[in-house]
């Protein structure tokens, strides 16, 4: 290869191959970056509830206007039950405090021990009075659901009495007792000191992800506390649709339980597709914005290098004729354009590996990003040599075309 | 000269189409993708109370358990207790003060065709309307009085008012909120302060959030016990009831004190650690922490009003906006190059290198503000696009004044920067070598 030829005619006239070389440094060190910043959102957001058929289950809020004593209330919720549940298309009605996603829920310190000074942990606790498990198709790994005579009815402005028995999650219990394998049995404290409150655990799903969701591994550590309670202001229920039937269940549903109502009630409905967007919107938002800009990029950059060689190309028209007349074949012509485009991306890649090694620097200490892996660095890297053969064969095809005779005349 | 090169300028523009609109749309996208984050940015980190920023202050005390402190730890939450709160209240130190809570109560309109709905508030003390500077459309907030006696009163904002009253003024007619009969007192002109600094915690979409429908008095609040309607961190255990929540170390009120000048904050932060150790007399506040004041800019920040990713959104665009311009010197060397001939000819006939200078800036100039005004109306739509993704992003993706000039300022800018090494470039010919070869 004619690489000393190139490279000294290259630093006779060395601002456009440094622009196209910067150009390339700048394009890798934003795209890198980027789409890094791309796939950890989307992973966030594809991250599973822990819900079986999520897209057919949904949140119902009844808040009356008035509001009766204990027994009127628990009569009530059993009315609004029944109703539910006789809605054609419910496959399954359930009381339940707070949904996943939905990020607005009760958060509680946990403790292994009564007597320990600081918290194990924390954990979101989804209180009903139904089975969850069944209405959401959580998977069981260990014990049992609860039963029924395990299910306090408390009248929650009065008392403080609270269930014995909860269901956790798998991570729960694996950050609650490290090492153990199975968590039936145990028993941990809701708060620490004297008047932490017991409770045992019967049994152990597989995930349930907390109303924030959140990415640290908090974001998987739920309780199932079984309580039937009055004394608050709204009734919230969770229900599952037969599938594809949810938009016709919801508005029978809604209609069903304003009809049965005694008193004027607000009914507050949400999906758990809703919860999702509304939980992921700036994530996606993110990434839609950050796919945008890498798209308009690789173009940019790549009319780039195409107009760079166009330029080189139309200034060496004379010099190409003398070459080809003086027994150049076109492939050489074509070579050494190809060859010379390769050198400046090369140099320009090198940079952009650096910068965008300092860029991530930058990202991660001042934004608190993540550290770029070293993967997509060499897919960029790869990407932009292939960009940079790619925009330049145009050009020097057009180059190579030049006929010999272009020597001889003297434009 | 500065016309006729402008029209020189105009008219090249037609000479190459496809670079120029290369050009063009290379300055555009730039242009439009760094204003639409920075815009964002602008309006997140704004001022929202300039006049008064810095004599509105968040007072706050570390109530948190001693078990598991250290000293220096973070403070356990950014609200007060009740029982702080209403200290406070009643200390009557600084100039104004207020304590704010959330609420969430259904209305009944009592017409037929409007159903009951659930509305979304405040409950602060009469205070409130003037420390914040809130625009009264009808009427006034409450007195002290009603303050005290727990009134109820209750204040509007307008769009709640037009739904259920049109456009007549409800001071004095009576509605049922929460189960009661209030009486309207006032009704709050649009009132789209952004940041929503006055109450960050506690809302759906932090500091982002759409205007609260209703006001009634702190006192009232906790009379009528309505449930709050936001955070609460609670660390102990309290038994059940009302009262003891009230009595409990749970954090979950906003306050502001207003001073009359700034240099009052000394004073109000000697006020705050002399109350906080009598307290400590009573058994609480065992951590000892230092206890904390924030004026409004502090505590925007304090609360990190201005999200990450709006700050790397902004970094990146800005980040390309200097690929763009790369890219442009290119083009321009491209395009300029070419003319070369044309350079040899004018410089030949007379014209000086400072002439041709300025020819062919103009002409940039020309590339830009073409650039710029393409390059608005693509973040008006990138704007229109992000606002669209969610109620807190709709609130912010506004463009105002300095925003538009910013545009135009950073687009001309932009193409008379990309312009010089070409320009520059162009000057160098040599007249003689450019007549020679022609």
């Amino acid at each position: 290869m004619e690489i000393r030829p190139i490279l000294s005619a290259l630093l006779r006239n060395k601002t456009g191959p440094v622009l196209v070389a910067v150009q390339v440094a700048l394009s890798l060190a934003i795209l890198a970056n980027a789409l890094h910043i791309v796939q950890v959102r989307q992973a966030v957001s594809a991250r599973t509830s822990g819900l079986a058929a999520e897209q057919d289950v949904f949140a119902l809020q009844i808040r009356p206007m008035q509001r009766g004593g204990h027994e009127e209330q628990l009569a009530g919720q059993a009315r609004q039950t029944a109703t539910l549940r006789a809605v054609p298309g419910v496959l399954s009605v359930a009381g339940s405090s707070q949904m996943p996603l939905s990020r607005s829920g009760n958060y509680n310190s946990l403790s292994v021990d009564r007597k320990q000074v600081n918290q194990t942990t924390g954990a979101s606790v989804y209180r009903s009075a139904d089975s969850l498990i069944k209405t959401w198709g959580l998977q069981l790994v260990e014990g049992r659901d609860f039963l029924p005579g395990e299910i306090p009815i408390i009248d929650q402005s009065t008392s403080d009495e609270s269930p014995k028995v909860v269901i956790i999650t798998r991570k729960l219990g694996e950050k609650m007792w490290p090492g153990s394998t199975s968590f039936v049995g145990k028993t941990m404290y809701f708060g620490t000191g004297e008047m932490a409150r017991e409770a045992q655990v019967v049994g152990v799903i597989e995930k349930l992800q907390t109303p924030g969701a959140q990415i640290t591994e908090t974001g998987e550590q739920s309780i199932l506390l079984p309580i039937r309670a009055t004394g608050g202001k709204t009734d919230n229920y969770t229900l599952r649709a037969e599938p594809g039937q949810l938009d016709r269940v919801i508005k029978e549903a809604e209609a069903a339980v304003r009809a049965a109502s005694p008193t004027p009630v607000i009914v507050r409905i949400k999906t758990m597709n809703e919860f999702r967007t509304t939980r992921y919107r700036a994530d996606n938002a993110l990434a839609w914005m950050l796919v945008t800009v890498s798209v308009l990029l690789l173009l940019i950059t790549s009319s780039g290098i195409v107009g760079m060689a166009s330029l080189w190309v139309t200034q060496r028209r004379k010099q190409i004729g003398v070459r080809r007349a003086l027994g150049a074949r076109r492939v050489d012509i074509l070579r050494y354009f190809i060859t010379e485009n390769i050198m400046i991306t090369s140099i320009g890649v090198a940079a952009g590996v650096l910068l965008a090694l300092a860029l991530n620097q930058l990202l991660v200490s001042s934004l608190e990003m993540a550290r770029l892996p070293a993967g997509y660095l060499i897919a960029g890297a790869g990407v932009f040599w292939a960009l940079g053969v790619a925009a330049v064969y145009g050009p020097a095809w057009r180059a190579a075309s030049i006929s010999p005779a272009t020597a001889t005349r003297s434009a | 000269m500065f016309q006729y090169y402008f029209k020189l300028g105009v008219r090249s523009l037609r000479r190459n189409p496809a670079l120029t609109a290369l050009m063009v749309l290379t300055l555009a996208v730039g242009v439009a993708a760094s204003v639409a984050t920075l815009t964002i940015l602008h309006v997140m980190s704004g001022d929202p109370i300039p006049d008064k920023s810095a004599r509105l202050f968040v007072p706050l005390f570390d109530n948190g358990p001693t078990e598991g402190y250290k000293p220096g730890d973070e403070p356990n939450d950014n609200q007060l207790s009740y029982r702080d709160a209403v200290n406070l209240l009643n200390s009557k130190v600084g100039e104004r003060r207020t304590a704010i809570y959330g609420v969430a109560l259904p209305i009944e309109p009592g017409r037929k065709d409007i159903g009951a709905f659930i509305a979304q508030g405040l409950a602060p003390t009469g205070d409130f309307f003037n420390m914040v500077d809130a625009p009264f459309l009808y009427g006034q907030g409450w007195s002290p009085a009603d303050d005290k006696a727990a009134a109820d009163v209750v204040v509007l904002n307008r769009k709640l008012a037009e739904k259920l009253y049109g456009a007549t003024n409800p001071v004095g007619q009576r509605m049922s909120l929460g189960g009661f009969q209030y009486q309207i007192v006032g009704v709050l002109d649009t009132w789209n302060v952004v940041p929503r600094f006055h109450r960050i915690i506690g809302n759906d979409e932090g500091a982002f959030d759409e205007e609260d429908q209703i006001f009634i008095p702190f006192s009232n609040g906790i009379r009528h016990e309505y449930q709050r309607n936001g955070s609460t961190s609670c660390t102990g255990d309290f038994a059940p009831g009302f009262q003891s929540f009230l009595d409990s170390e749970c954090t979950w009120v906003q306050a502001w004190i207003e001073t009359r000048s700034v240099a009052d904050r000394a004073e109000l932060q000697s006020f705050m650690d002399s109350y906080a150790t009598e307290q400590r007399k009573l058994g609480r506040l065992k951590r000892a922490a230092p206890n904390k004041l924030y004026d409004v800019r502090e505590w925007l920040d304090h609360m990190k009003v201005v999200g990450n990713d709006s700050k790397l959104s902004a970094w990146l665009a800005f980040g390309f906006l200097v690929l763009c311009l790369v890219n442009t010197i290119g083009l321009l060397l491209a395009k300029f190059s070419v003319r070369a001939s044309e350079v040899g000819i004018r410089r030949a006939l007379g014209a000086s290198r400072r002439e041709i200078f300025n020819q062919f800036l103009i002409e940039t100039t020309v590339v830009g503000l073409v650039g710029g005004a393409l390059g608005l109306l693509l973040a008006f739509g990138a704007l229109a696009l992000i606002a669209a993704q969610s109620k807190a992003l709709t609130v912010v993706a506004h463009m105002d004044w300095v925003m538009l000039l910013t545009t135009f300022a950073m687009a001309v800018g932009s193409a008379v920067l990309a312009g010089l090494l070409p320009t520059w470039r162009a000057c160098q010919v040599t007249p003689a070598l450019q007549l020679k070869s022609q």
